[in-house]
């Protein structure tokens, strides 16, 4: 090799090593670790919803009445129980397991229909405009002027209890917000060449709203979903603490944390775990939410 | 200004109406009130003479009518647990409510806004990141869940305070940091975005450009106007005062509205909880005016678009 070939040959490597280090750099600002951590877990919980039947080692209301409140693996139990289990004998994990199904499945249904319900409301107000916007915002008005919880106690104390009312009543939780971002965006865009471009085509309401309007404003309308999907989650957890959300022998997160209060001093893994689920779930969902604000909406505050 | 001001009533007004509305829908369509009171096998003579009394057997509109005017003069119904009028039920609690409420809220802007306030001065130092971790903790963090592990730690483990009841002043010290807590965080949160989106604005350059010292361009310039949009989040908290304490008062077995509304519930107690619905909404539209107010007397710029533009 001669020495040319090897200044040849070194020359490029600094130079190299700092475009390396600099993309690393723009890679980590792109994607934080603290995001990729949130989209794991995220992920994660999907899988466990998905496959929570196969997933569980026990029924969860399997009842093993001569190993009661055993403690988790971590506070000296056995690997029968890895989380451990509660009063009744009921394999903490498994349980679990299973909470993570219907809470997301509560999740991802209200979320879809308040974004359903919303950005339909809000799409109405801005295309017929004059008495039928005034109604929609007046309903929105009353919406946001309420605390959402008040309102969802009382239709459970004049309606009663059933999953899928439960998960309708969830859906009505943020509906408002939508509404409000469709109606101002919509508005904003029939003002935009592209629209009217297509309604001088000949193109139907349907047609303009559908393939044009919305996937312009549909980044906004993300980023709104993951700040109401975590909220939904609190408060499904919440009403299911206080026992008014999702009844046994069904159980979700919030219930688990309910009933395990009643052990907390005895046996505090019986909540500790789904607490911890909830936490680091509707974590990972905000930072992942900020994050797609970032990249996705720079105007939203 | 006047007549922004009559708006506003008259909208306050119109949301007290859609609220009572929606509790005679809700009640109306959850089935046969009298059904509902009397037991289904009740002889149906009896439900008949009920159904005249009440004056359910009259068309829709004049029992809506009729439902107006006795909200109008404060006839909720009775508790069905203990006959008591639903209105002294509920007022009965309010007091216990509000002592935890005032001093969370009280604690909410002694902590939240200046750590917003000084997050938004610092941003992206080392005290603005922390701010902002314990922040997104506080807003992620459910109430019941700070609730327990505050009872983990101080009544379980250290023994220091009560875990539940409301004998002494020492039962309110862990509902009211659990409150307080939650309620700063968010708060914090709203500030320093508040602040920052002031701090960017022109005339806060053109202020240290003409050499008015940093101290005297945050107070006059940034602070001010900064706290219009605070403004609105801080009545939002007032309005919550009655009924913002459900989870943590049932929580610590306090027994305040929050912990009525979820017995209540839980009873099918319709009376009540019509009671608690129809006093949150009053609430929440008295903050909402007072807000409004306080936008026309903060934000002069209101006050001239209005008078000028009607």
């Amino acid at each position: 090799m001669s020495p040319q070939d090897a200044a040849a040959a070194t020359l490029p490597a600094p130079a190299e090593a700092g475009r390396g280090r600099a993309s690393i750099v723009r890679l980590l600002e792109a994607w934080p670790p603290a995001v990729l951590l949130a989209l794991v877990w995220i992920a994660g919980m999907l899988l466990v919803a998905l496959f929570a039947d196969s997933l569980a080692p026990y029924s969860f209301t399997a009842l093993d009445l001569r190993a009661r409140l055993s403690p988790p693996v971590f506070m000296g139990g056995d690997w029968r129980h890895i989380l451990g289990s509660d009063e009744l004998g009921r394999d903490v994990l498994s349980r679990l397991i299973v909470s993570i199904r219907m809470s997301a499945l509560i999740a991802f249904g209200a979320t879809i229909i308040s974004a359903v319900l919303g950005t339909s409301l809000g799409l109405l107000a801005a295309h017929f405009r004059g008495r039928i916007e005034q109604v929609v915002l007046a309903l929105v008005d009353f919406q946001a002027s309420m605390p959402f919880l008040i309102i969802a106690l009382s239709v459970l104390a004049f309606f009663g209890n059933a999953l899928p009312l439960f998960i309708a009543l969830m859906g009505f939780h943020g509906w408002e917000r939508y509404a409000r971002i469709a109606r101002g965006l919509t508005i904003a865009a029939n003002e935009q060449g592209y629209a009217s471009a297509v309604r001088q085509l000949g193109a139907g309401p349907a047609r303009i709203y559908g393939l044009h309007v919305l996937p312009n404003i549909a980044s906004t309308l993300i980023v709104t979903m993951t700040l109401t999907f975590p909220e939904i989650i609190l408060l499904e957890s919440g009403l299911s603490f206080l026992g008014l959300g999702v009844q046994p022998p069904m159980t979700s997160l919030g219930n688990m944390v309910g009933y395990g209060r009643e052990y907390i001093t005895r046996a505090p893994w019986i909540m500790l775990s789904p607490a911890a689920t909830i936490v680091l779930t509707t974590l990972s969902i905000s930072l992942v939410g900020d994050w797609l604000r970032d990249r996705l909406d720079p105007t939203l505050r | 200004m006047l007549r922004y001001l009559l708006s506003r009533l008259l909208r306050a007004v119109l949301t007290i109406a859609a609220v009572v509305t929606f509790a005679f829908v809700v009640l109306r369509l959850s089935g046969d009130p009298a059904l509902l009171i009397m037991s289904v096998d009740a002889p149906p003579e009896a439900v008949e003479a009920f159904r005249a009394a009440w004056g359910l057997d009259r068309p829709v509109w004049e029992q809506y009518l009729r439902y107006f005017v006795q909200v109008a003069q404060g006839n909720l119904g009775q508790s069905m647990r203990d006959g008591r009028p639903a209105l002294t039920v509920v007022m009965e609690r309010v007091p216990e409510t509000l002592a935890l409420t005032l001093p969370a809220f009280a604690m909410k802007l002694l902590i939240g806004i200046p750590a917003g306030i000084y997050a938004a001065l610092n941003r992206n130092r080392l005290a603005d990141r922390l701010t902002m971790v314990i922040s997104v903790a506080g807003f992620t963090v459910p109430s019941f869940v700070l609730a327990l592990i505050l009872v983990l730690i101080f009544a379980v483990n250290l023994g220091w305070l009560p875990s539940g009841g409301a004998e002494s002043w020492r039962h309110a010290i862990l509902p009211v940091i659990t409150l307080g807590l939650s309620g700063a965080a968010i708060l914090a949160r709203f500030t320093r975005s508040a602040m920052l989106e002031v701090l960017g604005q022109p005339y806060i350059r053109a202020a240290s450009a003409k050499g008015l010292p940093w101290r005297r361009v945050v107070t006059d310039h940034a602070l001010p106007n900064a706290a219009i949009p605070t403004v609105t989040i801080i009545g939002f908290m007032v309005g919550s005062l009655v009924a913002g304490a459900v989870v943590v008062e049932s929580v610590f077995s306090w027994p305040g509205v929050g912990r009525l509304l979820v017995v209540a519930v839980s009873n099918r107690d319709l009376a009540i909880v019509q009671t608690i619905l129809l006093l949150v909404a009053m609430t929440m539209v008295c903050a909402n005016l007072i807000v409004d107010m306080l936008y026309g007397w903060i934000d002069p710029r209101l006050r001239t678009a209005r008078a000028a533009g009607g």
